[in-house]
């Protein structure tokens, strides 16, 4: 077992201490490590792309019979809409696109791309999804792609949900990654439930506070949360100030600027929900419960009212979900009426980012497939088979084939129109993990909104101080 | 390691069959040396000391992991290492460990291998209790269990809404098990030690039959009780075996990894159940900062090392012998 096990590596390991000091003598050249090798690979991108010419039919002139491998994340959405996708390239181009499931993205890519043999196309999600900022250099950019035309004959760009719906995928002004699938951050509730007490969905802080009283009437909480999702409070607090403060307070936290986490709009936001959190309104507990029991108690128990979450809350729990819940969503909170975006402002984004390494073996054929997958009849097979949108517009019909969740996105982003937003600092400096300490604090009571501001701030500084900060506009 | 054993054995042998010098290298001889020795000592450079030896030098780098690029940027990392708040609370919660675990796992181990050996009746023959045999199987159960499943069980088991153990304790008792600082860690520990307990048992109860039993009989008829002789008779018997599964134990406590991320991913309430290990998955694969990491992996080891050489020299301090013969 793991014990004894690791003592044996660790004691190997120790006895290698020994020989450590033997071996340097031998002159052992330590460049040659794992990153030893070859220099000159990364100015050879895909020699592929001048060998068959390129028209409208086969934009990035890619060869009959050729292969595409790509490593795809085996998460929430599973990897049968790439499948989908293959199938069409196989039939269209007699050869073999496969696709390898995996959760683990860095652990199976990394020594790859050391090496100059990544995949040809990567689903880069997950919790172990690589760090962009780590791999940026070494990817293509997909401007080509979008301007591409879809297999029904329309420019992939005008089928877009949204002009900045690419948004997320820009690093430093390079397409770098094509966000496939629509999250819509929202707060969830259960419309059946709300309907029989009586209760409209709140919009300001101070109406949540309100419907917290009448929830506690009913023994019931206004929030529940999960040790491993805390800081999907953070995402609340972060979208919420960003209504309320505007740009100016993205912009502080994506370039992880000094006192960004004091801001007035984020620290009225942070009053607000200590408030909560102090009137009892947070179910206790969260901090040692697994965040999926966590959301159980909001969507089988019912014993909180809302959820703050991305759009894969019903997938995720589809399984979990009280007979006729009717889960809606209502944009994030603003703190009061002059808050600088409307209250029908969203934080929506483009997730499962699909990158093309350039020194993938087949550059074209990974394009390829990028391309079938954003044409309407491979989103319109996502939408349906997942119940989530696409950045491609037009795939889901009325009737949210038959899922209120998803008729409530597309009204959300209806809504919205142009005001939408997101940020990706978090996931960028991989932080979520410190933050989560601190979320976990705060909202079962032990930290003052001082303190959370003091160690969300420490957090912000560490990384800036000792990464490499990649410039937000 | 076999090598210093393997080679005065081959020697010894061939001068005890009257004195051939010059066929000392026979093909015999070498393909033996190739096979038992070479082999052997090339595997062991090639996977443990070749990849120790990169850690400690990508440890003075600042390399991101991804590329072939990096700078050698000397001591800097070692630097932030003496500063870095939250690696102190891991080494911190990882000393803590090593001193808990280990104790507590031997302990039980102790009373339960002597339970089932000698604890038995106190007239005639030495045994163990009655259906030994039975609390010998049961109690290895644990070590049987991979650590990654019982630490989802121990997960579901202090769930503080609707876990086992809050539904078995009594309103007043009930505790947010693994989410507040002050039950955390004890919780977490707790996990390791039962998942611990059954193999440290199943090795003492091995040392305890290799003593004979004519001692215990005669410990017996001078009249000393049980506990008299697990003290004076056991403990110092089977002295070497105890200070080898303190330093496993130790050593698996300075890791601890797996219960620890199964148990509170991100590193439980305030940072109290982080350990090093953890700290530096974190900061490899979440941060990219593959080199401070490797400056993290450096100070374990060489934790682990002051951790082995702690116990020795306690050992020896105590009247222990260093080496087992």
């Amino acid at each position: 077992m793991s014990d004894s096990r690791s003592s044996y590596t660790r004691r190997n390991v120790l006895r290698g201490a020994l020989f450590t000091a033997a071996a340097v003598p031998f002159g052992l050249t330590l460049a040659s490590c794992a990153t030893g090798g070859g220099g000159g690979d990364d100015e050879t991108t895909g020699g592929d792309e001048s060998s068959a010419p390129a028209d409208a039919d086969n934009p990035f002139g890619i060869e009959e019979g050729s292969t595409v491998e790509t490593v795809i994340f085996n998460g929430g959405y599973g990897v049968d809409y790439v499948e989908f996708a293959t199938a069409i390239f196989n039939e269209m181009w007699g050869g073999e696109a496969t696709v390898e499931p995996t959760t683990e993205i860095t652990a199976a890519l990394q020594p790859r791309f050391v090496a100059g043999e990544p995949p040809d196309l990567i689903d880069n999600s997950g919790a172990q999804a690589m760090g962009f900022g780590a791999i940026l250099p070494q990817l293509e950019d997909l401007t080509d792609v979008v301007d591409a035309p879809n297999l029904e004959g329309t420019t992939i760009r005008d089928t877009l949900i949204a002009p900045n719906v690419l948004d997320s995928g820009m690093y430093d002004g390079k397409l770098a990654a094509i966000n496939y699938v629509l999250t819509v951050y929202a707060v969830w509730y259960s419309k059946s439930l709300f309907d029989a007490n009586g209760w409209t969905a709140p919009t300001t802080w101070a109406e949540a506070l309100e419907l917290g009283a009448a929830a506690q009437e009913q023994g019931k909480f206004l929030f529940a949360w999960g040790k491993e999702a805390a800081t999907y409070y953070q995402t609340l607090a972060i979208d919420s100030a960003i209504k309320q403060g505007g740009d100016e307070v993205r912009l502080a936290l994506e370039n992880l600027e000094e006192g960004c986490w004091s801001k007035p709009a984020v620290q009225s936001v942070f009053t607000a929900m200590k408030e909560i959190v102090d009137a009892g309104y947070v179910k206790p507990g969260g901090s040692g419960t697994f965040f999926t029991d966590a959301q159980a108690q909001w969507s089988l128990d019912q014993d909180a009212l809302l959820y703050p979450s991305g759009s894969w809350i019903e997938n995720e729990m589809k399984d979990n979900t009280a007979d006729d819940f009717q889960m809606m969503g209502v944009p994030t909170f603003v703190v009061d009426d002059s808050s600088a975006l409307p209250a029908t402002a969203l934080h929506s984004e483009a997730g499962e980012p699909f990158i093309v390494p350039s020194d993938g073996a087949n550059v074209a054929g990974g394009k390829e497939v990028l391309r079938i997958m954003l044409s309407n009849e491979a989103a319109t097979n996502f939408a349906k088979t997942k119940l989530a949108p696409t950045v491609i517009k037009d795939t889901v019909p009325e009737d949210g084939f038959g899922s209120t969740a998803l008729v409530s996105q597309v009204e959300m982003l209806g809504a919205a129109g142009s005001d939408t937003f997101t940020h990706k600092f978090v996931g960028l400096y991989g932080l979520n993990q410190a933050q989560l300490v601190v979320w976990n604090s705060f909202l079962d009571g032990s930290k003052t909104v001082e303190a959370l501001t003091s160690d969300l701030q420490a957090i912000t500084d560490e990384a800036r101080n000792t990464q490499e900060v990649i410039p937000v506009s | 390691m076999t090598a210093p054993v393997t080679g005065p054995g081959v020697s010894g042998l061939r001068s005890g069959a009257r004195a051939r010098r010059k066929a000392r290298w026979t093909f015999d001889n070498i393909s033996f040396f190739l096979v038992f020795l070479g082999l052997p000592l090339a595997l062991f450079l090639l996977l443990v000391i070749w990849p120790f030896i990169q850690a400690v030098f990508y440890s003075f780098t600042d390399w991101g992991g991804f590329t072939q690029e990096f700078d050698i940027i000397g001591l800097a990392n070692y630097e932030r290492l003496l500063n870095d708040a939250t690696f102190k609370t891991a080494l911190g919660n990882n000393i803590k460990l090593a001193i808990v675990v280990p104790l507590v796992v031997i302990v039980v181990a102790m009373i339960f291998a002597t339970l089932v050996t000698v604890g038995g009746r106190g007239i005639g023959q030495t045994v163990g209790v009655r259906n030994s045999g039975f609390y010998r199987v049961v109690s290895f159960f644990p070590y049987v269990i991979p650590a990654v499943v019982s630490g989802v069980i121990f997960s579901k088991v202090f769930d503080p809404s609707n876990g086992l153990l809050n539904g078995l304790l009594p309103e007043f008792l009930r505790q947010n098990w693994l989410g507040q600082v002050s039950t955390a860690l004890p919780a977490s520990m707790f996990v390791i030690i039962w998942g611990a307990v059954g193999f440290y048992m199943l090795l003492f109860i091995a040392a305890i039959k290799a003593i004979p039993a004519e001692t215990f009989e005669a410990s017996r008829l001078d009249g000393a009780g049980r506990l008299r002789t697990m003290w004076s008779i056991t403990l110092p018997s089977i002295r070497e075996n105890i200070q080898t599964a303190w330093i496993y134990l130790g050593i698996a406590a300075l890791d601890a990894f797996v219960y620890m991320h199964v148990l509170n991913n991100s590193g439980g309430p305030d940072n109290t159940t982080l350990v090093m290990p953890q700290y530096l998955f974190r900061l490899a694969f979440s941060q990219n900062q593959f080199g401070y990491a490797s400056a993290v992996g450096v100070a374990m080891a060489v934790v682990t090392l002051v951790f082995a050489g702690v116990v020795f020299t306690i050992n020896r301090l105590t009247g222990g012998t260093t080496r087992s013969n």
